[in-house]
């Protein structure tokens, strides 16, 4: 017999390659139905200097005369094989483009996600434990975080610790110091969200019966946090960090323009300044991609952090309590 | 009434276990105890009575010092001599699970959903003085076998959601008495179970009491319960001591008129209260009223479709009773017995697989969602829990006028007049009109449930454990209010419950189910006086019955003591 949880797993990741599929198919549609033709736009530039001739050649070359249910064939065979064509900027791979500035948006995207989580969880463990007027501080805090933009915030960093401080050096964006500022500028507006989430859950947490209960056999405070409210109030922080991928990633555009960082963001704006659209779509399926994977992950994590999810569906449920009491034994008399 | 009367009585050594003196506890500036004193012999039982509101659960948290942030509490409670109510808390907790155990009201929320019974069970183990992990995890499987649990190991891996309401509280008085304490402190401890599993749970409190000399501080709002299980009540109201004393005392002669009240609405201890308001039932019953509601060989079935096998859950097996009209039918059973299912059935929120439901002549089953729609009308529901049953956004007045608006029932203005009356025909003023649920007590939303569903002048009520969420006191007054209205507008009830007690107060006929099929039917003064299968007789005896049921308890001083 398989194992519930890989049976899960598995549809889970068959769903999330269908959506993978479905996203590149939909942005291919959606540009190719907009309005203008970059290709022609850039071949027939007069700037360009292409020959009628060459024109035809290229477009031969690249497929464009083709019907588009041909086109989108190629192009999803090529994208499933991990080619993503050739920029029409610079006439490179697009998957060599990406390559070079990839690992520097990862690198600040999950600095930043660190950062914020790191942030969350320490604000949060304040709200519970530190004593009158400084833990319900705390709680104003994220709201504060939350209304700051976080160019605001990278822009006050690199004044303080980069000009004032000289602690990093701002014409090196991609060194360790600089990445950690870019990370915490980054990382504080998305670390208001999650301890928000976690405060009001772990306050739900604690007022449960169950809390109380576990006061009375002795627990200190600490290790009822530990033990007891952080597992819990952790669900729906799974949850929200999901969604704020898109944020981290949105976030680490403006951050690295902030920054000055050679990442996915310049590649990006270089590219739509340009209508390069094999590039922008690459792109769009990365991003896609990211989202689906972060959230196929917080899928999988749902199950073991609470065992009351049934892995099988909804199908499987137990109708009401049917079948409840019949568990209850009778009461064993005890001897001696 | 002051207490100090009730306390020469029951403190027999200089120091008791547990001493409360002139206990108060406020939540900013309102007091919600005031002035409480009592005191608990070692290995002694001293029971709190009251109704929600009285404080007695306030008093609990306050010897536990489980009180909310915002409570503050003043007073003495002495455990063997030792102040504690002063102590800071970090001197208290060595105090916690080794001198005192808490065993919460409802199970089902009193273990961690997320971390199985071990993890949380080691954590009380942890308190005894036993270095070895190995040792530590084998005292826990020998407690849970001492309280009762068939298979400790598997109660050791499983979680809290795996297990049954009574297997979860008997986790919770296996991990309150791992530690050994002197006092257990059980607050309404099976006020969440059937009363079966009640009566086991209170048997194994007793029986712990006696083999490990535990000293029981129980806190409930039967008085039943209270006095077959205590040895000293203390009757409370609105935060003060009505009444203190030894359980022979103040149970057969109370001196307060608070603690006669509580007496008089017991349902075991007064089982014909409203003899005369159920007298017009039985006289359509003996005149051969036509059934109004005739249930023939119901089946329902429930597939859980798993890989490997499709389990087959029989929740109602052949089931028929018919009700006559103006009387009222009980269906009583334990949780899973299938009395939720059959009235499911029913009201037609449910097609059965097989068999027939009659109501006023017309079938229900196989009907249409529009044909449904006038057969509800003459079928109302008042649900269990009126906590959760009206929407807390909406007015009072909007609740109950939703039904009329609904079937479109004349103008506004004569609509506007309904609700007026039918609020008035449960006793509730029009004052009430605009107030939202949470500003009314569990009873009065009761009875604005009883009202909706009065609204479109129904032949038949389903009354679905009507009262199980509600206090002895207020249960009584709707049980009244109920009574009334048949006797009035002769109603027909179809009346879902586990309390046996309550039954006998208030229904004509009774049909006992038990996993799926109705084993014993018939009028309820011969199926309660006289039953004929085993499972109605466990129930019986399953009822609390005050003083008399100590007689018949595992406990054998007791029994000597109230010969």
């Amino acid at each position: 017999m398989r194992h519930p949880y890989l049976v899960y797993a598995g549809r889970r990741l068959a769903q999330a390659v269908v959506v993978i599929l479905l996203t590149y198919v939909f942005t291919f549609v959606v540009v190719s139905i907009l309005p203008g033709d970059p290709v022609t736009n850039v071949l027939r530039d007069p700037q360009n200097g292409f020959s009628e001739e060459q024109i035809q050649a290229i477009v031969a070359a690249q497929g464009l005369d083709q019907p588009l249910l041909v086109q989108l064939w190629t192009a999803l065979t090529h994208f499933l094989s991990g080619d993503f064509g050739l920029s029409m900027r610079s006439s490179r791979p697009v998957a060599t483009l990406i390559a070079e500035v990839l690992p520097s948006t990862l690198a600040l995207a999950s600095a930043g996600l660190a950062v914020a989580l790191g942030l969350a969880f320490a604000i949060a463990y304040g709200t519970q434990f530190l004593p009158g007027r400084l833990g319900s501080g705390l709680r104003a805090l994220p709201s504060l975080f939350l209304s700051v933009p976080n160019f605001v915030i990278g822009l006050v960093l690199i004044h303080a610790f980069g000009f004032q401080l000289g602690l990093f050096r701002v014409i090196e964006p991609e060194s360790a110091w600089a990445t950690a500022f870019a990370a915490i500028a980054l990382g504080i507006p998305i670390s208001a969200q999650i301890a928000e989430v976690l405060i009001a859950n772990l306050d739900h947490e604690a007022r449960q019966d169950y809390a109380a209960v576990a006061r009375s056999r002795g627990l200190s405070p600490a290790r009822l946090f530990a033990r007891h409210l952080l597992k819990p109030s952790s669900l729906p922080v799974v949850t929200v960090i999901a969604l704020t991928v898109g944020e981290l990633l949105g976030g680490s555009l403006v951050t690295e323009a902030v920054f000055g960082r050679n990442g996915v963001g310049s590649l990006v704006q270089r590219s739509a300044a340009a209508q390069d659209l094999p590039v922008l779509q690459a792109v769009v399926a990365l991003a896609a991609l990211i989202f689906v994977l972060v959230n196929l992950a917080a899928d999988l994590v749902y199950p073991l952090l609470d065992p009351r999810i049934t892995l099988a569906g909804p199908a499987a449920r137990r109708p009401g309590k049917a079948d409840e009491a019949p568990h209850d034994a009778p009461l064993r008399t005890v001897t001696g | 009434m002051a207490p100090p009367d009730g306390l020469t009585v029951v403190a027999p050594s200089p120091q008791p276990l547990l001493r409360v003196e002139d206990l108060s506890v406020a939540y900013g500036r309102q007091t919600v105890v005031a002035g409480v004193g009592f005191a608990l012999p070692r290995a002694g039982s001293l029971a709190l009575i009251g109704e929600s509101g009285s404080g007695k659960s306030t008093i609990a948290r306050a010897v536990l010092r489980l009180l909310p942030r915002t409570g503050r509490a003043t007073g003495r409670v002495a455990i063997d001599g030792r102040e504690v109510l002063g102590l800071p808390e970090r001197r208290f907790r060595p105090l916690r699970g080794r001198a005192i155990g808490f065993v919460p009201q409802d199970p089902g929320n009193a273990l961690n959903p997320v971390r199985s019974i071990g993890v949380q069970a080691e954590e009380a183990a942890a308190l005894l003085d036993e270095p070895d992990r190995v040792r530590r995890t084998a005292l826990i499987l020998e407690t849970f076998a001492a309280v009762g649990l068939d298979d400790p190991r598997r109660v050791y891996d499983a979680y809290p959601h795996q297990l049954s309401g009574g297997m979860l509280q008997r986790v919770l008085i296996g991990l309150a008495i791992l530690p050994r304490p002197a006092l257990l402190v059980a607050d309404e401890p099976t006020s969440a179970l059937d009363v079966t599993v009640q009566k086991r749970i209170l048997d194994l409190l007793s029986r712990l009491r006696e083999e490990r000399g535990i000293g029981l501080l129980l806190i409930t709002h039967d008085l039943a319960i209270a006095a077959e299980r205590a040895d000293t009540l203390v009757v409370l109201k609105d935060g003060t001591v009505q009444e203190a004393g030894r359980t022979g005392t103040v149970f057969a002669s109370p001196a307060s008129a608070y603690a006669r009240k509580l007496h008089a609405d017991v349902p075991s201890l007064n089982p014909d209260r409203y003899a005369t308001l159920r007298e017009a039932g039985f006289r359509r019953r003996a005149a051969g009223a036509g059934p109004k509601i005739a249930v023939s060989a119901v089946t329902k079935t429930y597939r859980a479709d798993g890989r490997v096998a499709t389990q087959v859950t029989k929740a109602v097996d052949g089931v028929s009773f018919s009700v006559p009209a103006g009387t009222t039918h009980a269906l009583v059973g334990e949780s899973g017995s299938g009395k939720t299912t059959t009235i499911r059935l029913l009201l037609g929120l449910e097609t059965p697989d097989a068999g027939s439901i009659r109501v006023a002549g017309q079938e229900v089953t196989g009907r249409s969602h529009e044909a449904l729609r006038s057969v509800r009308r003459q079928l109302q529901l008042v649900y269990q829990n009126p906590f959760t049953s009206l929407d807390p956004t909406w007015s009072v007045e909007a609740l109950v006028r939703e039904p009329l608006d609904r079937f479109a029932v004349g103008t506004r203005l004569e609509r506007a007049e309904r609700v007026r009356a039918v609020l008035a025909d449960v006793g509730l003023g029009p004052h009430l009109l605009a107030r939202r649920p949470d500003a009314l007590s569990g009873g009065q939303r009761q009875r604005v449930a009883i009202a909706r569903a009065l609204a479109l002048k129904p032949d038949v009520i389903v009354l679905d454990e009507p009262t199980s969420a509600l206090d002895v006191s207020v249960q009584a007054d709707i049980v009244e209010v109920l009574l009334s209205l048949q006797a009035e507008l002769g109603l027909t009830y179809v009346f879902v419950s586990h309390d046996l007690a309550l039954v006998r107060q208030l229904a004509h006929t009774v049909s006992v189910m038990h996993r799926g099929c109705v084993v014993e039917e018939g009028a309820v003064a011969d199926v309660f006086d006289h039953p004929r299968h085993a499972y109605t007789a466990a129930l019986l005896d399953a009822v609390p019955r005050g003083i008399a049921g100590r007689a018949r308890g595992p406990d054998r001083r007791l029994r000597t003591e109230a010969a």
